[in-house]
């Protein structure tokens, strides 16, 4: 297979998974990928959410980060629910439900020896405030672990020296972790109750 | 086949004085790469552009020489481990010991090459002793050697011309046993570098492409697998003359200038479309992971107290593509300890390159570019980099896999965002494997291992589709859980009573991981004594790796069973059933059929397990993650796997899913699709009431983590990673909480 020569309804399918095995192997055997994949994915994508806002990337299954008419560039979910700031750890946002015990991990890891072990672990799900109340994340981590940041993208060198086309509102402020305004609110917002 | 041995001609370095040493040679790499950014200060790939065809020939001819060595070496004296499974690898390297080629096998152990050319560079061997054409060098030291575990066993072989070396062949093999206290080739429970086992620095063992008589008498005296240690050393080292020969010829047909010059450009070259693979496949950003491990030593080192103590091990990474390669860096890991976890920075490479050469490697030459595309950071004082000399390093393997896991994790949610979604997938790195030492009733006494859980484990879920079982090994291309007869041979009380892969036994989501494996072992005629332990990438306490992908759940991790005192004999004596994995022997001791006197289901390292006749050794492991939410998992692929038997439980699917089914008459499962429905959004209501907002939960926990409200191993392990600035300033600003909360570090 030829550079450049990936048909869109294969990148579709991949999306959708349907693709054949076949087609699979074909793409995973490529020697050089595809140059213009990025755009064609950005293409699918966007026809495939209900929404108008510019996906700039698509950070996990149902997330997106957006470019707003504001000129904001943030969080949005498949469903419309907007978590904002991009820089800001999206899970920050979300409905949350920890399992702690063996009869909890035992919902979702099977046979019994192979649960985490309580008071070591716990179990972390991260869930869309939005309409589907979709799972967005999953964590298994010691009590007291901070929220993980999975993925903060630097956008402009991706879109300038990656992709080789500039966005418009590029700025040094927009590849900077923002977390800590979000638990700085929250204290300032716990200590004023 | 006859070996060309060219030592008359090569020469040896120490004997003409102002000859360029190795020393000379590590510090013109070091310069001229950091000067140029270039490999070697190689900045026009003249021999490939001027003629494109020769230079190819040229690797071509590196290439197959490595390739010929292991496909050749093999089958000439082995083991089981290299001969079945290919736990084994050859290479060829620059005077510096950058890699140049690789054969098929453990392709990341490259890493460790240059560790102990340098040491052997610093220390002078080539001026105080000399090297000479065709001498043996044996390596399997962490420190000195970079070695990822003492387990692992290398022979250098160094090709000298006009009095310099010009270059080193490599093997490299997984050993069946090494000698430590606890026997089998990862010395679990190890609590410094002495009850490593057999551990070399780099050695010279050998000249004129044979090994030395003494050296026969280490491995008789020093491990407890002498014939297959020794079977193995010959395999290394023939596979290494092979090479050496293949080289030398090489030079005589090129010469030495064009090959000087080659090797560099080579390495250069694979650099440069590394770089290349990065830019063009990921997103520059930062990605953060991470992983538990825990370490339960509480109650089982009394000899040794100042190691009589449980820890849990943080594994902490962060990637960022960047605009000449990648960087990692693990600072907020924990501190190295007294247990046999410790890495060093030449094994964690080992480790981190799997992931890393599998992403960025398959289109291009596999050397030392790698090296030097991919930035890492190892803080000292950590467990990857430990300020203390003599820490062991035995079971290495077990933990820095996550790290692996973490950065292959990071690659993937790169790939992911950049829509080459064909690569995408869940990446856990669970493996097993179990080892041990017994004496059969003549009093012949032997050590073993089984690699058959670390040859073949299962492979994460896609982002499209499931995962497959077992095929999949991060350190290795080619997965083979290896033939069950071969491990009874080596193993004489041990006989399968069971290999399968393990119902259920995986990450759910979306898409579901590839499930992972059981075996069940009956002892039968035990002799005088066996026993064994059970090293695992991965031990169920905690998940491999502690962050899902898409809302899916990471993998479960390994875990065993020891049961002990049995009515087996009664059970064969009658024609019954026995257990074939370990959900049946579990169920079969719950309904009563199998009888145990001592029933121990092992979630942490097992200690020593002495068995007698009629007992049972069940392992579980190479379970693999998911990927997505699990409310969305196509329901006829619920069905489906229901009625082809991947899970055991409706109950559990129904209340994982969301699905709901009904069997028939003939016991097929079959969908209701508008309860299907209706349980679903049910389950999303449940959803929303179980939930809370992350700020209410951060207020409560908040208060748990400003009394410390944890378990001690909990409480322990937050007082090592804070001790490093950057996880230290990320805890402190999430939780809000000040300077003066001190997690105590027990050790000070």
């Amino acid at each position: 297979m030829a550079e450049s020569q990936v048909d869109k309804d294969l990148i579709r399918q991949l999306v959708e998974g349907d693709i054949s095995e076949d087609n699979v192997t074909r793409l995973q055997k490529m020697s050089r990928k595809d140059k213009d994949r990025f755009f064609q994915y950005v293409e699918v994508l966007q026809e495939k959410v209900p929404w108008d806002e510019k996906i700039l990337l698509r950070i996990s299954d149902k997330l997106y980060v957006v470019a707003t008419q504001e000129g904001d560039r943030i969080v949005k979910c498949e469903c419309g629910h907007e978590f904002g700031d991009y820089r800001e750890n999206w899970k920050l946002q979300c409905r949350i439900r920890v399992r702690k015990t063996l009869e909890e991990f035992k919902e979702v890891y099977d046979p019994e020896p192979a649960c985490p072990e309580p008071g070591w672990q716990e179990i972390r799900e991260y869930f869309c405030p939005g309409e589907h109340a979709a799972q967005l994340a999953v964590e298994v981590v010691s009590p007291g672990y901070p929220i993980v940041f999975e993925m903060l993208p630097d956008l402009d060198v991706f879109y300038r020296d990656y992709l080789g086309r500039p966005l418009s509102d590029e700025s040094s402020q927009w590849y900077k972790d923002q977390t800590t305004n979000v638990t700085q609110s929250w204290r300032s917002r716990r200590e004023a109750h | 086949m006859a070996l060309d041995y060219r030592g008359s001609q090569g020469g040896k370095t120490a004997a003409v004085p102002g000859h360029r040493t190795l020393r000379d040679s590590v510090e013109e790499r070091d310069r001229t790469t950091a000067a140029t950014g270039h490999y070697y200060g190689v900045t026009e790939l003249t021999l490939r552009d001027s003629d494109p065809i020769k230079y190819e020939r040229f690797y071509a001819r590196l290439h197959s020489a490595v390739l010929a060595a292991r496909e050749s070496a093999r089958f000439v004296a082995a083991s089981p481990g290299s001969r079945e499974m290919g736990e084994c690898l050859w290479g060829l390297t620059t005077p510096e010991g950058d890699t140049l080629a690789v054969s098929l096998g453990f392709l990341s152990h490259t890493a460790i090459f240059p560790v102990s050319v340098r040491y052997m560079a610093s220390k002078d061997y080539d001026v105080n002793d000399g090297i000479d054409d065709g001498d043996v060098f044996a390596v399997s030291d962490g420190l000195t050697g970079g070695v990822p575990h003492p387990g692992d066993f290398y022979t250098f072989v160094p090709i000298v011309v006009d009095e310099e070396v010009v270059g080193w062949s490599v093997g490299i093999n997984h050993l069946m046993e090494n000698g430590a206290p606890v026997a089998g080739s990862w010395a679990t429970f190890s609590v410094d570098t002495f009850m490593d086992g057999f551990v070399c620095p780099p050695m010279k063992t050998g000249t004129k492409l044979r090994q030395s008589q003494w050296w026969k008498a280490l491995w008789e005296r020093r491990t407890r697998a002498a014939t297959m240690n020794i079977l193995d050393d010959k395999m290394r080292l023939a596979g290494c003359a092979m090479i050496h020969e293949a080289t030398h010829r090489l030079i005589d047909e090129f010469g030495i200038d064009y090959y000087k010059r080659a090797i560099r450009e080579v390495i250069e070259e694979s650099r440069r479309m590394i770089v290349d693979n990065i830019k063009q496949t990921t997103v520059p950003g930062t990605y953060t992971g991470c992983a538990f491990r825990l370490v339960k030593y509480k109650g089982l080192q009394n000899i040794w107290s100042h190691a009589d103590k449980n820890t849990l091990i943080h594994v902490r990474g962060s990637v960022e593509p960047g605009q000449e390669g990648l960087s990692l860096d693990t600072e907020g890991s924990s501190k190295w300890g007294y247990h046999s976890y410790n890495a060093t920075p030449g094994g964690t490479d080992c480790a981190v390159f799997l992931g890393m050469i599998n992403s960025f490697g398959h289109n291009t030459k596999v050397t030392a570019g790698i090296d030097l595309a991919i930035e890492r950071n190892y803080p000292s004082g950590s467990i990857y980099n430990p300020d203390n000399e003599y820490t062991s390093n035995a079971n290495l393997w077990a933990q820095t896999i996550a790290i692996n896991s973490v950065g292959f994790n990071a690659v993937n949610r790169a790939m992911f965002s950049r829509g080459y979604l064909e690569e995408v997938f869940s990446v856990d790195g669970n493996w097993g494997a179990f080892q041990g030492a017994g004496t059969t009733e003549d009093g012949t006494s032997y050590g073993f291992t089984n690699f058959e859980w670390l040859g073949g484990t299962g492979r994460g879920a896609y982002c499209y589709k499931d995962g497959e079982p077992l095929i999949w090994a991060a350190w290795s291309q080619i997965a083979t859980i290896g033939d069950a007869e071969e491990f009874e041979s080596t193993v004489p009380p041990l006989f399968y009573l069971g290999r399968k892969l393990l119902k259920g036994y995986c990450g759910h989501g979306k898409y579901r991981g590839g499930v992972g494996n059981s075996a069940v072992h009956w002892i039968v005629q035990p002799g005088k004594h066996v026993a064994l332990t059970r090293p695992n990438g991965g031990l169920s306490c905690t998940t491999a790796v502690g962050v899902g992908m898409s809302g899916g759940y990471p993998a479960p991790s390994s875990f065993m069973i020891s049961a002990r005192g049995t009515n087996m004999s009664e059970i064969i004596a009658e024609g019954g059933e026995t257990p074939r994995d370990a959900r049946e022997l579990l169920e079969m001791v719950d309904d009563g059929r199998l009888k145990v006197e001592n029933l121990e289901i092992w979630k942490t390292d097992c200690p020593e397990l002495a068995f007698d006749e009629n007992d049972l050794f069940v392992d579980a492991a190479g379970a693999s993650g998911g990927w997505g939410d699990p409310l969305e998992r196509e329901p006829s692929a619920v069905i489906e796997d229901l009625n082809e038997g991947w899970v055991t439980s409706y109950d559990f699917v129904k209340n994982l899913h969301g699905v709901v089914a009904t069997q028939n008459k003939e016991g097929e499962w079959q969908l209701d699709e508008s309860s299907t429905v209706a349980l679903r959004e049910e389950m999303r209501n449940k959803r929303r009431q179980e939930s809370v907002s992350v700020f209410d939960w951060w207020s409560n926990e908040r208060e748990k983590v400003l009394k410390k409200d944890f378990v001690p191993e909990v409480n322990q392990m937050y007082a090592e990673s804070l001790s490093f600035d950057k996880f230290d300033r990320e805890f402190r600003d999430f939780w809000q909480v000040p300077e003066d909360l001190v997690f105590e570090n027990e050790e000070e």
